[in-house]
């Protein structure tokens, strides 16, 4: 199962954070749920998209080194003006939802998309 | 270790600890220049994130520290060698989990006791040296053809 960002926007509900719309039309058939960045670097795939919390600097290179797809910042948070400038910079789509965590992984997984995981 | 071996790179960076600010800018460059060499894209999966786990131990723990980055045709290595308060039990840093980070650490969303086994777990030799007050080095190898993994032998770092 697949889905563009733009359809995620959709289901979640989720304001757009980055203004290149050509990066929306990514797919994503993966995602990864964490507020900390050891886990992701840990337990996360490559090529994911990331759904949490967390809104500083380390995020933006913690996507660079797993080559993320995408991040949902979850419970309406909202990262600085220079986090966002330099997602754009690097082609990283950023989206923001009000959400929980816990209900936004759970919409993603009703409409197909799974976890990637290593254990 | 292959001292003949003939290096394809060789760069060194300097990692100023505390510099939240640049954190994680030296393994963004050596992820750089890996794709631009055109070292296969898991291989450069496993060296960033040993990189980037290395960097951000030293960010949160150590004073200063140099990078030596080199890539063999047959592997990439990083050398750390940090100045700081050093690892007083390297067993126990090893087990996933320990952590001896600060709550500001952890609001960045670090320090959950994962770095130094994430970064044996994806490396293929992994050797660690420490003196308390003095320092740490690590050596991490990662081979390009992807041999089986190194990890029993433990050996001194050169």
């Amino acid at each position: 199962m697949k889905m563009t960002i733009e359809e995620i926007v959709k289901i979640l509900d989720c304001t757009k954070l980055t203004r290149d719309e050509d990066l929306f039309v990514r797919d994503i058939s993966l995602c990864f749920a964490s507020d900390l960045m050891s886990d992701v670097l840990r337990f996360g795939k490559a090529e994911t998209l990331l759904l949490t919390g967390i809104t500083n600097n380390q995020v933006l290179q913690v996507a660079e080194i797993m080559d993320l797809k995408g991040i949902v910042f979850v419970r309406g948070k909202k990262p600085d003006e220079n986090i966002i400038k330099k997602a754009e910079e690097r082609k990283l789509p950023l989206l923001t939802t009000n959400k929980s965590l816990f209900d936004t992984c759970g919409i993603l997984y009703q409409n197909g998309l799974r976890e990637g995981v290593k254990i | 270790m292959n001292n003949e071996q003939s290096l394809i790179y060789n760069q060194l960076f300097e990692i100023k600890g505390g510099n939240f600010i640049d954190a994680g800018s030296a393994s963004v460059n050596v992820k750089k220049t890996l794709k631009l060499i055109g070292i296969p894209s898991e291989i450069i999966y496993r060296v960033s994130i040993c990189c980037y786990e290395a960097e951000m131990n030293i960010i949160m723990y150590a004073y200063r520290a140099t990078l030596d980055f080199s890539i063999t045709p047959d592997k990439v290595v990083l050398k750390f060698n940090d100045e700081g308060p050093g690892i007083k039990d390297i067993e126990l840093a090893m087990k996933e989990g320990y952590s001896t980070a600060t709550s500001e650490m952890r609001e960045m969303g670090f320090g959950a006791g994962m770095g130094l086994p994430n970064i044996k777990m994806n490396s293929d030799e992994f050797y660690i040296e420490s003196e308390e007050n003095k320092g740490t080095k690590l050596f991490i190898g990662i081979f390009i053809d992807r041999k089986p993994n190194n990890h029993d032998k433990s050996g001194e770092i050169t």
